[in-house]
C-alpha cells in the first residue's frame, strides 16, 4: 500500500512500566503495521484511512491499560525530513526482504517436501512484509523473484516425475 | 431501534450491522456519523472511539457485540475470527479467509454506498454462517 507522502499519522503514548503485557502487545502491533519509531513513545505511519484507524484503536488500547495516548495528523517540517522518514521506512523493509531472499536461497538445498513447506511459510511472510512496505525498495522485487524461483524448482520436479 | 457508526464501512462495521439485524434488532435502522459527538439521542453507537460497543482490549467491535449480548453460538465466534483478522491482522487467530473477506469488502466499499454495503453484507454473512454451520463438527452443530 502506498501512503500519501506528505501526511503522516502519529501516535504518542506512555504506558505504565508494569504490567508488561500491554507494552509487549503494543510493540507487536506497531511492528506488524510497520510503524516507524521516531523516539521513545512516538511512532509514525504514512496517513491513510486504515493506518489512522489502526493507530486510533491502539491509542484506545493504551488508555484502557491506564496509559496516555494521542493520535496526531502531521506533516514533516521540510522535504529533507520527509525523505529521511521515507528512507528509514524503506531501509527497514529492505532488511526484511533481504532476509527473505537469504531464506529462499537456503531453502533451495532442502528435499522437496521440506522445500514446499518452507515456500508456503516464506510466501506468508512476504505477504506480511508487503503489507507494511509503504515505500518499496528494489529488494521487494528481488524477494518476489527469489520465491518464484523456489516455486519453479518444485514445479520442475513435479513435471519430471 | 437506531444504530450509528462511522461512514466508510469496512469488514467490522458490515459484520456488526449483519449481527444486529440477525440476532439483536431485526428492525434496525443504520445511520453514519463522523464523530461520537454527532450521535443523536435514542441511537446506539458502535465501532467508534469512546463508545461501549467498539474495540476493547484487543477485541474488534464484532467480538465486543458477541460478549456484551452474550451470543455464545460457536459459529458466530468462528465468523468473529475471520472478521478480527480481516480488521486487525494481528494473527490472534488462524483465519485464512480473512484476506479474501478483506478484499471483497474493500472492493464493495469502492462501488457501493454505506447503506448499500450493509444490505449486501446480509446475504454475504448469512452465507458465511451457513457455510460454517455445515462445516462444523457434528457435536457443535445446532439444529
Amino acid at each position: 500500500m502506498l501512503g500519501v507522502a506528505d501526511q503522516w499519522v502519529l501516535l504518542t503514548y506512555r504506558l505504565p512500566r508494569e504490567p508488561s503485557t500491554p507494552r509487549i502487545a503494543l510493540w507487536r502491533k506497531l511492528r506488524r503495521l510497520g510503524a516507524l519509531q521516531l523516539i521513545d513513545g512516538l511512532v509514525a505511519l504514512p496517513l491513510d484511512a486504515r493506518n489512522r484507524e489502526q493507530l486510533e484503536w491502539l491509542a484506545d488500547d493504551v488508555l484502557e491499560a491506564d496509559g496516555e495516548a494521542t493520535v496526531w495528523i502531521a506533516q514533516p517540517g521540510s522535504a529533507a525530513e520527509r525523505s529521511s522518514l521515507q528512507r528509514r521506512m524503506s531501509a527497514a523493509a529492505a532488511a526484511e526482504y533481504s532476509e527473505l531472499i537469504a531464506l529462499a536461497k537456503a531453502a533451495g538445498a532442502l528435499e522437496s517436501q521440506a522445500r514446499r513447506r518452507e515456500l508456503v511459510k516464506l510466501r506468508r511472510e512476504l505477504h506480511r512484509v508487503r503489507r507494511r512496505d509503504y515505500f518499496p525498495p528494489p529488494e521487494r522485487e528481488h524477494a518476489e523473484q527469489a520465491l518464484a524461483a523456489l516455486a519453479v524448482t518444485l514445479d520442475e520436479e513435479a513435471v519430471a516425475r | 431501534m437506531k444504530w450509528a457508526t462511522r461512514p466508510g464501512c469496512h469488514i467490522d462495521r458490515a459484520a456488526c450491522a449483519w449481527l444486529i439485524r440477525r440476532f439483536i434488532d431485526p428492525q434496525a435502522e443504520f445511520l453514519f456519523v463522523a464523530d461520537a459527538s454527532e450521535v443523536p439521542p435514542d441511537t446506539t453507537a458502535f465501532d467508534m472511539r469512546g463508545v461501549e460497543l467498539s474495540h476493547h482490549r484487543g477485541d474488534c467491535s464484532f467480538e465486543t457485540f458477541l460478549r456484551r449480548y452474550e451470543l455464545d453460538d460457536p459459529i458466530l465466534w468462528r465468523i468473529a475470527e475471520g472478521v478480527h483478522e480481516a480488521d486487525l491482522e494481528d494473527e490472534r487467530y488462524d483465519a485464512p479467509e480473512a484476506a479474501g473477506l478483506d478484499m471483497v469488502l474493500r472492493g464493495l466499499s469502492l462501488v457501493r454506498s454505506d447503506h448499500e454495503l450493509i444490505e449486501l453484507a446480509q446475504p454475504l454473512f448469512d452465507g458465511l454462517y451457513e457455510y460454517h454451520r455445515q462445516a462444523a463438527p457434528i457435536d457443535r452443530k445446532r439444529s
